[in-house]
Protein backbone atom coordinates (compact mmCIF):
# COMPACT_ATOMS: atom_id res chain seq x y z
CA UNK A 1 0.00 0.00 0.00
CA UNK A 2 1.14 3.52 -0.73
CA UNK A 3 0.98 6.19 1.97
CA UNK A 4 0.70 3.51 4.64
CA UNK A 5 1.78 5.70 7.60
CA UNK A 6 -0.93 8.26 6.82
CA UNK A 7 -3.59 5.56 6.42
CA UNK A 8 -2.58 3.81 9.64
CA UNK A 9 -2.54 7.10 11.54
CA UNK A 10 -6.05 7.95 10.32
CA UNK A 11 -7.59 4.59 11.13
CA UNK A 12 -5.66 4.37 14.40
CA UNK A 13 -6.88 7.79 15.49
CA UNK A 14 -10.51 7.04 14.66
CA UNK A 15 -10.32 3.60 16.30
CA UNK A 16 -8.71 4.81 19.49
CA UNK A 17 -11.17 7.68 19.86
CA UNK A 18 -14.07 5.24 19.41
CA UNK A 19 -12.59 2.92 22.06
CA UNK A 20 -11.92 5.77 24.52
CA UNK A 21 -15.45 7.19 24.10
CA UNK A 22 -17.24 3.86 24.41
CA UNK A 23 -15.18 2.56 27.34
CA UNK A 24 -15.66 5.90 29.08
CA UNK A 25 -19.42 5.75 28.56
CA UNK A 26 -19.59 2.12 29.73
CA UNK A 27 -17.64 2.84 32.92
CA UNK A 28 -19.76 5.89 33.65
CA UNK A 29 -22.97 3.86 33.19
CA UNK A 30 -21.70 1.14 35.50
CA UNK A 31 -20.66 3.60 38.21
CA UNK A 32 -23.93 5.54 38.03
CA UNK A 33 -26.03 2.40 38.12
CA UNK A 34 -24.30 1.20 41.30
CA UNK A 35 -24.59 4.60 42.93
CA UNK A 36 -28.25 5.06 42.00
CA UNK A 37 -29.11 1.57 43.27
CA UNK A 38 -27.40 2.20 46.62
CA UNK A 39 -29.10 5.58 47.02
CA UNK A 40 -32.51 4.15 46.20
CA UNK A 41 -31.94 1.24 48.55
CA UNK A 42 -31.01 3.66 51.32
CA UNK A 43 -34.11 5.73 50.66
CA UNK A 44 -36.23 2.60 50.54
CA UNK A 45 -34.91 1.53 53.96
CA UNK A 46 -35.50 4.88 55.59
CA UNK A 47 -39.02 5.22 54.16
CA UNK A 48 -39.83 1.54 53.80
CA UNK A 49 -42.91 1.68 56.04
CA UNK A 50 -44.45 4.69 54.35
CA UNK A 51 -43.93 3.52 50.78
CA UNK A 52 -45.19 -0.01 51.25
CA UNK B 1 -48.63 28.22 27.08
CA UNK B 2 -48.75 31.47 25.10
CA UNK B 3 -45.22 31.99 26.39
CA UNK B 4 -43.94 28.91 24.62
CA UNK B 5 -45.33 30.08 21.29
CA UNK B 6 -43.79 33.48 21.86
CA UNK B 7 -40.43 31.94 22.73
CA UNK B 8 -40.57 29.83 19.57
CA UNK B 9 -41.13 32.90 17.40
CA UNK B 10 -38.40 34.75 19.25
CA UNK B 11 -35.95 31.92 18.55
CA UNK B 12 -36.98 31.77 14.88
CA UNK B 13 -36.61 35.56 14.52
CA UNK B 14 -33.17 35.55 16.17
CA UNK B 15 -31.88 32.72 13.97
CA UNK B 16 -33.28 34.41 10.85
CA UNK B 17 -31.70 37.73 11.81
CA UNK B 18 -28.37 36.16 12.59
CA UNK B 19 -28.45 34.15 9.36
CA UNK B 20 -29.13 37.29 7.33
CA UNK B 21 -26.32 39.15 9.08
CA UNK B 22 -23.88 36.32 8.47
CA UNK B 23 -24.96 36.05 4.84
CA UNK B 24 -24.49 39.77 4.23
CA UNK B 25 -21.10 39.78 5.93
CA UNK B 26 -19.89 36.80 3.92
CA UNK B 27 -21.08 38.23 0.62
CA UNK B 28 -19.41 41.56 1.46
CA UNK B 29 -16.09 39.82 2.14
CA UNK B 30 -16.60 37.26 -0.59
CA UNK B 31 -13.51 38.20 -2.59
CA UNK B 32 -11.33 37.92 0.53
CA UNK B 33 -12.65 34.44 1.26
CA UNK B 34 -11.58 33.18 -2.16
CA UNK B 35 -8.49 31.07 -1.73
CA UNK B 36 -6.92 31.91 -5.07
CA UNK B 37 -7.07 34.22 -8.10
CA UNK B 38 -7.67 32.93 -11.60
CA UNK B 39 -5.04 33.60 -14.31
CA UNK B 40 -7.43 35.91 -16.19
CA UNK B 41 -7.87 38.04 -13.05
CA UNK B 42 -4.10 38.18 -12.60
CA UNK B 43 -3.62 39.20 -16.25
CA UNK B 44 -6.39 41.83 -16.16
CA UNK B 45 -5.37 43.38 -12.85
CA UNK B 46 -1.72 42.50 -12.22
CA UNK B 47 -0.96 42.70 -8.50
CA UNK B 48 2.09 44.56 -7.19
CA UNK B 49 5.32 42.59 -7.56
CA UNK B 50 5.92 42.43 -3.81
CA UNK B 51 2.45 41.13 -2.98
CA UNK B 52 2.11 37.43 -2.25
CA UNK B 53 -0.92 35.97 -3.97
CA UNK B 54 -2.30 32.54 -4.70
CA UNK B 55 -2.84 31.63 -8.31
CA UNK B 56 -5.18 28.76 -9.14
CA UNK B 57 -5.93 26.97 -12.38
CA UNK B 58 -5.27 24.00 -14.59
CA UNK B 59 -1.77 23.03 -15.71
CA UNK B 60 -1.69 23.43 -19.50
CA UNK B 61 -1.00 20.18 -21.36
CA UNK B 62 2.52 20.06 -22.78
CA UNK B 63 3.68 23.17 -20.91
CA UNK B 64 5.66 21.49 -18.12
CA UNK B 65 9.44 21.86 -18.40
CA UNK B 66 11.65 20.37 -15.72
CA UNK B 67 15.25 21.45 -15.36
CA UNK B 68 17.89 20.91 -12.78
CA UNK B 69 20.14 23.53 -11.28
CA UNK B 70 22.62 21.53 -9.21
CA UNK B 71 20.49 19.79 -6.61
CA UNK B 72 17.26 21.77 -6.87
CA UNK B 73 14.75 20.90 -9.56
CA UNK B 74 13.31 23.88 -11.41
CA UNK B 75 9.82 23.52 -12.83
CA UNK B 76 8.26 25.77 -15.42
CA UNK B 77 4.64 25.35 -16.39
CA UNK B 78 1.60 27.34 -17.47
CA UNK B 79 -1.60 27.66 -15.49
CA UNK B 80 -4.86 28.51 -17.21
CA UNK B 81 -8.51 29.11 -16.43
CA UNK B 82 -9.54 28.77 -20.07
CA UNK B 83 -9.29 32.50 -20.76
CA UNK B 84 -5.70 33.39 -19.95
CA UNK B 85 -2.52 31.55 -19.07
CA UNK B 86 0.26 32.52 -16.68
CA UNK B 87 3.73 30.97 -16.66
CA UNK B 88 4.77 29.69 -13.24
CA UNK B 89 8.33 29.04 -12.10
CA UNK B 90 8.81 26.88 -9.05
CA UNK B 91 12.02 25.65 -7.46
CA UNK B 92 11.48 22.51 -5.46
CA UNK B 93 9.67 19.19 -5.42
CA UNK B 94 6.14 19.16 -6.79
CA UNK B 95 3.38 17.27 -4.91
CA UNK B 96 2.42 13.71 -5.93
CA UNK B 97 -0.80 14.76 -7.61
CA UNK B 98 0.89 17.33 -9.87
CA UNK B 99 0.47 16.53 -13.56
CA UNK B 100 -0.61 18.18 -16.78
CA UNK B 101 -4.34 18.76 -16.73
CA UNK B 102 -4.42 18.87 -12.92
CA UNK B 103 -5.70 21.89 -11.02
CA UNK B 104 -3.06 23.50 -8.85
CA UNK B 105 -2.74 26.45 -6.49
CA UNK B 106 0.61 28.26 -6.59
CA UNK B 107 1.66 30.63 -3.80
CA UNK B 108 4.03 33.40 -4.82
CA UNK B 109 4.21 36.74 -6.58
CA UNK B 110 4.04 38.06 -10.11
CA UNK B 111 7.35 39.33 -11.48
CA UNK B 112 7.44 42.39 -13.78
CA UNK B 113 8.09 40.07 -16.76
CA UNK B 114 4.71 38.41 -15.98
CA UNK B 115 6.17 35.10 -14.80
CA UNK B 116 4.74 33.96 -11.53
CA UNK B 117 7.47 32.88 -9.13
CA UNK B 118 5.98 30.35 -6.74
CA UNK B 119 7.34 29.50 -3.32
CA UNK B 120 4.84 26.67 -2.88
CA UNK B 121 2.71 24.61 -5.25
CA UNK B 122 -0.35 22.73 -3.98
CA UNK B 123 -2.19 20.16 -6.08
CA UNK B 124 -5.96 20.45 -6.03
CA UNK B 125 -7.85 17.20 -6.20
CA UNK B 126 -11.18 17.14 -8.00
CA UNK B 127 -14.32 15.37 -6.86
CA UNK B 128 -13.79 12.31 -9.07
CA UNK B 129 -12.82 9.07 -7.39
CA UNK B 130 -11.93 6.44 -9.95
CA UNK B 131 -10.17 3.07 -9.69
CA UNK B 132 -6.86 2.74 -11.49
CA UNK B 133 -8.12 0.07 -13.90
CA UNK B 134 -11.00 2.26 -15.02
CA UNK B 135 -8.73 5.24 -15.62
CA UNK B 136 -6.40 3.09 -17.68
CA UNK B 137 -9.26 1.55 -19.65
CA UNK B 138 -10.77 4.97 -20.35
CA UNK B 139 -7.46 6.29 -21.60
CA UNK B 140 -6.77 3.20 -23.68
CA UNK B 141 -10.15 3.40 -25.35
CA UNK B 142 -9.49 7.06 -26.16
CA UNK B 143 -12.56 8.28 -24.29
CA UNK B 144 -10.54 10.51 -22.03
CA UNK B 145 -7.14 12.10 -21.81
CA UNK B 146 -6.33 13.35 -18.30
CA UNK B 147 -4.15 16.10 -19.80
CA UNK B 148 -7.15 17.89 -21.25
CA UNK B 149 -9.62 18.04 -18.41
CA UNK B 150 -11.90 16.16 -16.08
CA UNK B 151 -12.99 12.58 -16.79
CA UNK B 152 -16.44 11.74 -18.20
CA UNK B 153 -19.46 11.26 -15.99
CA UNK B 154 -19.21 8.44 -13.45
CA UNK B 155 -22.44 6.91 -14.75
CA UNK B 156 -20.71 6.20 -18.06
CA UNK B 157 -17.95 4.11 -16.46
CA UNK B 158 -19.62 2.67 -13.38
CA UNK B 159 -20.79 -0.40 -15.29
CA UNK B 160 -17.21 -0.79 -16.44
CA UNK B 161 -16.00 -0.65 -12.83
CA UNK B 162 -17.98 -3.71 -11.84
CA UNK B 163 -16.78 -5.77 -14.77
CA UNK B 164 -13.22 -4.58 -14.57
CA UNK B 165 -12.69 -5.06 -10.87
CA UNK B 166 -14.45 -8.43 -10.94
CA UNK B 167 -12.16 -9.58 -13.74
CA UNK B 168 -9.09 -7.65 -12.66
CA UNK B 169 -9.05 -8.65 -9.00
CA UNK B 170 -6.43 -11.29 -8.43
CA UNK C 1 -44.28 21.22 35.09
CA UNK C 2 -46.72 21.68 32.26
CA UNK C 3 -49.55 19.25 32.91
CA UNK C 4 -52.41 21.37 34.12
CA UNK C 5 -51.74 24.40 31.91
CA UNK C 6 -53.07 22.63 28.81
CA UNK C 7 -56.02 24.67 27.61
CA UNK C 8 -59.14 23.37 25.89
CA UNK C 9 -57.96 24.16 22.36
CA UNK C 10 -54.26 23.40 22.22
CA UNK C 11 -52.16 25.37 19.75
CA UNK C 12 -49.61 23.74 17.51
CA UNK C 13 -46.74 24.64 19.85
CA UNK C 14 -48.64 23.17 22.79
CA UNK C 15 -49.34 19.95 20.97
CA UNK C 16 -45.74 19.66 19.78
CA UNK C 17 -44.58 20.29 23.35
CA UNK C 18 -46.92 17.66 24.74
CA UNK C 19 -45.59 15.20 22.18
CA UNK C 20 -41.99 15.80 23.24
CA UNK C 21 -42.93 15.44 26.87
CA UNK C 22 -44.77 12.23 26.22
CA UNK C 23 -42.06 10.52 24.19
CA UNK C 24 -38.90 11.98 25.64
CA UNK C 25 -39.27 12.34 29.36
CA UNK C 26 -36.19 11.14 31.23
CA UNK C 27 -37.83 8.14 32.90
CA UNK C 28 -39.28 6.87 29.66
CA UNK C 29 -35.99 7.53 27.91
CA UNK C 30 -34.13 5.43 30.49
CA UNK C 31 -36.40 2.44 29.89
CA UNK C 32 -36.28 2.87 26.09
CA UNK C 33 -32.51 3.40 26.17
CA UNK C 34 -31.92 0.22 28.16
CA UNK C 35 -33.76 -1.71 25.50
CA UNK C 36 -32.21 -0.22 22.35
CA UNK C 37 -28.64 0.16 23.63
CA UNK C 38 -27.38 -3.38 22.80
CA UNK C 39 -28.93 -3.27 19.32
CA UNK C 40 -27.45 0.13 18.63
CA UNK C 41 -24.01 -0.78 19.93
CA UNK C 42 -23.63 -4.12 18.21
CA UNK C 43 -25.05 -3.03 14.86
CA UNK C 44 -22.65 -0.05 14.98
CA UNK C 45 -19.66 -2.29 15.70
CA UNK C 46 -20.52 -4.82 13.00
CA UNK C 47 -21.47 -2.33 10.28
CA UNK C 48 -18.42 -0.14 10.95
CA UNK C 49 -16.12 -3.15 10.81
CA UNK C 50 -17.66 -4.26 7.51
CA UNK C 51 -17.45 -0.77 6.01
CA UNK C 52 -13.89 -0.04 7.11
CA UNK C 53 -12.44 -3.43 6.19
CA UNK C 54 -14.13 -3.19 2.81
CA UNK C 55 -12.59 0.25 2.43
CA UNK C 56 -9.15 -0.84 3.65
CA UNK C 57 -8.75 -4.17 1.88
CA UNK C 58 -11.33 -4.73 -0.83
CA UNK C 59 -12.05 -1.37 -2.46
CA UNK C 60 -9.78 -0.31 -5.31
CA UNK C 61 -7.02 2.27 -5.04
CA UNK C 62 -7.69 5.59 -6.76
CA UNK C 63 -5.94 6.22 -10.07
CA UNK C 64 -4.32 9.42 -8.76
CA UNK C 65 -4.38 9.17 -4.99
CA UNK C 66 -3.28 5.56 -4.79
CA UNK C 67 -4.13 3.95 -1.46
CA UNK C 68 -4.43 7.24 0.41
CA UNK C 69 -8.02 7.35 -0.90
CA UNK C 70 -8.76 4.90 1.92
CA UNK C 71 -8.47 7.75 4.42
CA UNK C 72 -11.75 8.95 2.92
CA UNK C 73 -13.66 6.06 4.54
CA UNK C 74 -12.84 7.60 7.94
CA UNK C 75 -12.70 11.27 7.00
CA UNK C 76 -15.99 11.66 5.14
CA UNK C 77 -18.24 9.89 7.71
CA UNK C 78 -16.62 12.02 10.44
CA UNK C 79 -17.18 15.16 8.40
CA UNK C 80 -20.86 14.38 7.83
CA UNK C 81 -21.29 13.42 11.48
CA UNK C 82 -19.65 16.59 12.73
CA UNK C 83 -22.29 18.63 10.91
CA UNK C 84 -25.26 16.42 11.71
CA UNK C 85 -24.12 16.17 15.35
CA UNK C 86 -24.11 19.94 15.55
CA UNK C 87 -27.53 20.01 13.91
CA UNK C 88 -28.76 17.67 16.67
CA UNK C 89 -27.25 20.08 19.20
CA UNK C 90 -29.17 22.96 17.60
CA UNK C 91 -32.42 20.95 17.72
CA UNK C 92 -31.80 20.24 21.42
CA UNK C 93 -31.26 23.97 21.91
CA UNK C 94 -34.63 24.84 20.38
CA UNK C 95 -36.33 22.19 22.55
CA UNK C 96 -34.53 23.59 25.57
CA UNK C 97 -35.14 27.29 24.91
CA UNK C 98 -38.76 26.99 23.77
CA UNK C 99 -40.14 24.00 25.64
CA UNK C 100 -37.65 23.90 28.55
CA UNK C 101 -37.33 20.21 28.01
CA UNK C 102 -35.06 18.64 30.67
CA UNK C 103 -33.94 15.75 28.44
CA UNK C 104 -32.88 18.18 25.70
CA UNK C 105 -30.51 19.91 28.13
CA UNK C 106 -29.01 16.60 29.24
CA UNK C 107 -28.67 15.52 25.59
CA UNK C 108 -26.88 18.77 24.71
CA UNK C 109 -24.36 18.13 27.49
CA UNK C 110 -23.61 14.68 26.08
CA UNK C 111 -23.65 15.43 22.34
CA UNK C 112 -21.10 18.26 22.66
CA UNK C 113 -17.97 16.26 23.61
CA UNK C 114 -18.75 13.41 21.20
CA UNK C 115 -19.30 15.89 18.37
CA UNK C 116 -16.04 17.67 19.22
CA UNK C 117 -14.15 14.35 19.06
CA UNK C 118 -15.68 13.53 15.68
CA UNK C 119 -14.84 16.99 14.33
CA UNK C 120 -11.27 16.68 15.60
CA UNK C 121 -10.97 13.31 13.82
CA UNK C 122 -12.34 14.88 10.65
CA UNK C 123 -9.76 17.67 10.80
CA UNK C 124 -6.87 15.36 11.67
CA UNK C 125 -7.62 12.74 9.00
CA UNK C 126 -8.15 15.53 6.47
CA UNK C 127 -4.73 16.87 7.36
CA UNK C 128 -3.22 13.39 7.05
CA UNK C 129 -4.70 13.15 3.56
CA UNK C 130 -3.76 16.69 2.61
CA UNK C 131 -0.07 16.33 3.36
CA UNK C 132 0.68 13.63 0.76
CA UNK C 133 -2.00 14.72 -1.75
CA UNK C 134 -2.15 18.51 -1.73
CA UNK C 135 1.34 18.96 -0.40
CA UNK C 136 0.30 20.76 2.79
CA UNK C 137 -1.15 19.84 6.19
CA UNK C 138 -3.37 22.88 6.32
CA UNK C 139 -4.56 25.74 4.17
CA UNK C 140 -6.87 28.56 5.19
CA UNK C 141 -9.54 27.96 2.58
CA UNK C 142 -13.24 28.42 3.24
CA UNK C 143 -14.03 24.73 3.85
CA UNK C 144 -11.19 23.98 6.24
CA UNK C 145 -11.66 27.23 8.14
CA UNK C 146 -15.41 26.80 8.53
CA UNK C 147 -14.93 23.26 9.91
CA UNK C 148 -12.30 24.58 12.32
CA UNK C 149 -14.87 27.17 13.43
CA UNK C 150 -17.32 24.30 13.99
CA UNK C 151 -14.74 22.59 16.20
CA UNK C 152 -14.33 25.76 18.28
CA UNK C 153 -18.11 26.08 18.51
CA UNK C 154 -18.23 22.58 20.00
CA UNK C 155 -15.46 23.50 22.47
CA UNK C 156 -17.25 26.74 23.37
CA UNK C 157 -20.47 24.84 23.95
CA UNK C 158 -18.74 22.36 26.26
CA UNK C 159 -17.08 25.16 28.22
CA UNK C 160 -20.21 27.29 28.46
CA UNK C 161 -22.58 24.55 29.57
CA UNK C 162 -20.42 23.91 32.64
CA UNK C 163 -19.44 27.53 33.26
CA UNK C 164 -22.25 28.54 35.61
CA UNK C 165 -22.94 27.50 39.19
CA UNK C 166 -26.61 27.59 38.31
CA UNK C 167 -26.95 24.66 35.92
CA UNK C 168 -30.06 26.11 34.24
CA UNK C 169 -28.20 29.27 33.25
CA UNK C 170 -25.42 27.16 31.73
CA UNK C 171 -27.96 25.19 29.68
CA UNK C 172 -29.52 28.42 28.47
CA UNK C 173 -26.28 30.13 27.50
CA UNK C 174 -24.98 27.02 25.74
CA UNK C 175 -28.27 26.59 23.88
CA UNK C 176 -28.06 30.16 22.58
CA UNK C 177 -24.47 29.56 21.45
CA UNK C 178 -25.39 26.29 19.72
CA UNK C 179 -28.28 27.93 17.91
CA UNK C 180 -26.23 30.94 16.81
CA UNK C 181 -23.42 28.64 15.69
CA UNK C 182 -25.82 26.69 13.47
CA UNK C 183 -25.23 29.49 10.92
CA UNK C 184 -21.89 27.76 10.29
CA UNK C 185 -23.58 24.59 8.98
CA UNK C 186 -24.76 25.99 5.59
CA UNK C 187 -21.42 27.80 5.30
CA UNK C 188 -19.58 24.48 5.64
CA UNK C 189 -21.91 22.78 3.18
CA UNK C 190 -21.76 25.43 0.47
CA UNK C 191 -18.23 26.77 1.07
CA UNK C 192 -16.89 24.66 -1.78
CA UNK C 193 -19.51 26.11 -4.17
CA UNK C 194 -19.60 29.73 -3.11
CA UNK C 195 -15.85 30.29 -3.06
CA UNK C 196 -12.88 28.67 -4.67
CA UNK C 197 -11.14 26.39 -2.22
CA UNK C 198 -8.36 23.83 -2.20
CA UNK C 199 -10.83 21.31 -0.81
CA UNK C 200 -12.64 19.41 -3.54
CA UNK C 201 -16.40 19.91 -4.06
CA UNK C 202 -18.85 17.26 -2.93
CA UNK C 203 -18.78 13.98 -4.88
CA UNK C 204 -22.15 12.89 -3.55
CA UNK C 205 -24.97 15.39 -3.94
CA UNK C 206 -28.73 15.23 -3.73
CA UNK C 207 -29.14 16.74 -7.18
CA UNK C 208 -26.66 14.88 -9.36
CA UNK C 209 -25.17 11.44 -9.84
CA UNK C 210 -22.15 10.73 -7.64
CA UNK C 211 -18.77 11.35 -9.28
CA UNK C 212 -17.34 8.39 -7.44
CA UNK C 213 -16.91 4.83 -8.55
CA UNK C 214 -19.53 2.50 -7.08
CA UNK C 215 -16.75 0.28 -5.78
CA UNK C 216 -15.76 3.16 -3.49
CA UNK C 217 -19.22 4.53 -2.88
CA UNK C 218 -20.55 1.38 -1.20
CA UNK C 219 -17.87 1.04 1.49
CA UNK C 220 -18.19 4.79 2.10
CA UNK C 221 -21.95 4.59 2.63
CA UNK C 222 -21.63 1.53 4.87
CA UNK C 223 -18.90 3.19 6.95
CA UNK C 224 -21.09 6.26 7.26
CA UNK C 225 -24.02 4.17 8.49
CA UNK C 226 -21.73 2.43 10.99
CA UNK C 227 -20.21 5.68 12.27
CA UNK C 228 -23.66 7.23 12.61
CA UNK C 229 -24.94 4.26 14.61
CA UNK C 230 -21.78 4.41 16.72
CA UNK C 231 -22.30 8.12 17.38
CA UNK C 232 -25.90 7.40 18.38
CA UNK C 233 -24.85 4.47 20.59
CA UNK C 234 -22.26 6.55 22.45
CA UNK C 235 -24.63 9.50 22.86
CA UNK C 236 -27.45 7.24 24.10
CA UNK C 237 -25.10 5.54 26.59
CA UNK C 238 -23.80 8.88 27.86
CA UNK C 239 -27.31 10.28 28.01
CA UNK C 240 -28.51 7.30 30.08
CA UNK C 241 -25.64 7.97 32.45
CA UNK C 242 -26.53 11.67 32.43
CA UNK C 243 -30.16 10.96 33.33
CA UNK C 244 -29.06 8.69 36.16
CA UNK C 245 -26.62 11.32 37.40
CA UNK C 246 -29.32 13.98 37.46
CA UNK C 247 -31.46 11.56 39.46
CA UNK C 248 -28.59 10.94 41.83
CA UNK C 249 -28.18 14.69 42.23
CA UNK C 250 -31.83 15.21 43.02
CA UNK C 251 -31.83 12.26 45.45
CA UNK C 252 -28.79 13.66 47.22
CA UNK C 253 -30.20 17.18 47.42
CA UNK C 254 -33.61 16.08 48.71
CA UNK C 255 -33.19 12.67 50.31
CA UNK C 256 -36.47 12.96 52.19
CA UNK C 257 -38.75 13.37 49.19
CA UNK C 258 -40.43 10.18 48.05
CA UNK C 259 -39.81 10.78 44.35
CA UNK C 260 -37.55 13.07 42.39
CA UNK C 261 -39.46 15.60 40.34
CA UNK C 262 -38.43 14.54 36.89
CA UNK C 263 -38.92 10.82 37.34
CA UNK C 264 -42.65 11.23 37.85
CA UNK C 265 -43.57 13.25 34.75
Amino acid sequence: MTHLPYILASYGLAGSLAVILSVGAALRLKRDRVKLASLEAARGRSQGGKRA
Amino acid sequence: MKRKTRRLWLVIACVAGLGTAAGLTLSAFSSNIQLFMAPSQVVDHPPAADRTIRLGGMVVAGSVKRERQGETPINLFQVTDGQAAVTVRFEGILPDLFREGQSVVAVGSLEPDTTFVASEVLAKHDETYMPKEVAEALQKSGKWNPKFGPPPDAASWNAMTGKDTAAGKN
Amino acid sequence: MNGRTLSATPTLTERAGALFHRYANPGRFLRLGDRIQPWLTWSAVIITLIGLSWGLFFSPADWQQGDSVRIMYVHVPCAWLSSSGYFALAVCSVLSLVWKHPLADLAAVEIGPVGACVTATCLATGSLWGKPMWGTWWVWDARLTSVLVLFFLYLGHIALIHAFDDQQRGYRAAAILALAGAVDLPIIKFSVQWWNTLHQPASITLTGAPTMSQTMLWPLLISTLGFTLGFAAIVVARLRAGVMESRIRSLLSSPRRASSGEASA
